[in-house]
């Protein structure tokens, strides 16, 4: 608790900081870097990123706290290597969900842009790496979020029209702008709206995926990861 | 073949990806564009060979209809080649700005396809243990876990065969639900056994003084020369861009920076940066030849 107290003003610091970058880099792409979209947006979400990264590295994690998020994050690689013939079948982010509200947004977070970043060792690390990590990041971070904040109930149907929309509405737009940014055509509302329509099947799909992993999956997860608090009485509270 | 580059220390290879990409990112003057379409394309087929002519058809594919497209949906530029659709122009500077762009694409994509190739997870994490120690373990167990849980998952499956509940028994139904106990029984498996290891860790001391990790790369002589002369290819290349070597403007009309004795050096510099390992490659290939012609 008093380390915690002793972080605070730092990490404050660290999100001003950041902000402030944040604001340098949009004014110096804005002056000077014409139509560098993808650079510029690259640097502000590793902005984003890296105070809850830094975070995790200070608060420095005890061993059991380290292997569960592992697990997780293994897990949901896993499920996304499995399906590695059908790319767009992709329910990692439930099992993301899933962490975010078992163990917090922090941990949501983590897991989610860790997997992410891990599966790319699978599927190939590229230009949409730091994209990916952000939005599966945000996606479970969101899910910790609501629930802490009593918004999201931890029910099978409820979950799985959560993560529907978040895919839906969250994680596909932003995987999707990462694809308009990388396209190297100068870009105007005319090819936007081309390209954001051209996502949606894909979108519906994917989102569909994770809502129907959510339903199968949620409860029986719970239960396990509640198991495992009661039985070795860990991350209480 | 293994590539002799991938050999340096990790630290140079990072150097040099880090580079090839952010600077493969920003130039669309011309110049600076084929050097890296040329060094990328060249290093990727050293690294791939036949195998690699594959993705290459795709991504040039690719890189005629962002071509193509860029040329019809823009419709600025001043040297219209021809009009259609009464009224939509399609301009020369519109067609060789995707076409420029088109290769950026394509080289970034290269760039990044030999990434993958010589920057192996192991050397991610030795280059970034120290200075991330907790992520960078945690990657480490979660690249173990993966393997891990497969093969698990094969000895699970082996099991329910045997009592005929495999995912491949029965009607759709039914294999759903085998499908669900496995990743149920996995998980299960996956989370006690994550207990266990962490009480294990924490038994041996885990958290009581400074990581060590994964290091089998060692430095020497051969790197840090690697490195001074990439660095020196930077450092040219800088010196010829805040010059304005690679300034090149597309609309209203193509122009570029003047061609003076920077440019030159600033693609001198950025051949000599991105040439290097293909370069370190053939190198080592024209060595072992001589080598083993010699017996």
């Amino acid at each position: 608790m008093e380390q915690r107290r002793k972080n605070s003003p730092r990490s404050l610091i660290a999100m001003l900081l950041a902000m402030a970058a944040a604001a340098v880099t949009i004014y110096l792409g804005w002056r000077y870097a014409n139509r560098q979209y993808y650079v510029v947006s690259v640097l502000l979400i590793l902005y984003f990123m890296a105070p809850f990264f830094l975070m995790f590295e200070r608060r420095r994690p005890q061993a059991r706290e380290l292997v569960v998020i592992a697990v997780l994050t293994a897990i949901a690689v896993v499920s996304r290597v499995l399906f590695i013939w059908a790319p767009a079948v992709k329910p990692l982010l439930a099992f993301v969900i899933i962490t975010g509200i078992a163990f917090g947004p922090e941990s949501g977070f983590l897991t989610g842009a860790l997997a992410a970043f891990v599966s790319n060792f699978v599927f190939g690390q590229g230009a949409w790496t730091p994209w990916q990590m952000f939005a599966y990041g945000l996606g479970g971070f969101l899910a910790g979020v609501l629930y802490q904040a009593g918004l999201l109930p931890k029910k099978r149907v409820p979950l799985a029209v959560f993560g529907f929309l978040t895919v839906f509405l969250l994680v596909g737009p932003v995987l999707d702008t990462c694809a308009i940014f990388l396209q190297p055509a100068a870009i105007n509302w005319q090819l936007m709206k081309m390209l954001y329509l051209s996502g949606v099947p894909v979108n519906l799909l994917h989102g569909l995926c994770v809502a129907l992993t959510l339903l199968l999956v949620s409860q029986p997860m719970f239960e396990k990861l509640e198991r495992i608090k009661d039985k070795y009485g860990m991350m209480e509270g | 073949m293994e590539d002799a580059f991938a050999a340096y220390h990790p630290a140079v290879g990072f150097l040099f990806f880090l580079g090839a990409i952010i600077t493969g990112m920003f130039f669309s003057h011309p110049l600076f564009l084929a050097i890296s379409l040329f060094s990328s394309l060249l290093y990727y087929l050293l690294l791939r060979g036949r195998k690699g002519l594959k993705f290459l058809g795709g991504m040039v594919l690719l890189w005629a209809a962002m071509a193509a497209l860029n040329a019809v949906l823009v419709q600025e530029g001043d040297t219209v080649l021809f009009t259609y659709w009464g009224g939509r122009v399609f301009t020369r500077e519109a067609l060789l700005y995707g076409i420029c762009a088109g290769s950026i694409f394509l080289s970034v994509m290269l760039w990044f396809s030999c990434y993958n190739v010589v920057m192996t997870s192991d050397k991610f994490i030795c280059l970034f243990g120290r200075l991330i120690p907790s992520l960078s373990l945690l990657l480490s167990m979660i690249l173990r876990l993966i393997p891990n849980f497969e093969n698990k998952a094969k000895t699970i499956m082996g099991a329910r065969r045997c009592i005929g509940m495999s995912p491949d028994n029965g009607e759709k139904r039914e294999r759903l639900r085998h499908s669900a106990d496995i990743l149920s029984v996995l998980t299960s498996w996956a989370l006690e056994g994550a207990v266990v290891t962490a009480d294990s860790m924490k038994s041996r001391g885990y958290g009581s003084g400074e990581r060590s990790n994964f290091n089998i790369f060692r430095r020497s002589s051969r790197d840090t020369v690697a490195a001074g002369v990439l660095l020196g290819g930077l450092a040219l290349l800088l010196v010829g861009v805040s010059h304005g070597a690679a300034r090149a403007e597309f609309y209203p009309r193509i122009t570029l920076g003047e061609w003076n004795g920077y440019t030159l050096l600033g693609a001198l510099g950025y051949a000599v940066f991105l040439l290097t390992p293909s370069a370190i490659h053939i190198g080592e290939d024209v060595t072992w030849r001589i080598l083993r012609s010699r017996i």
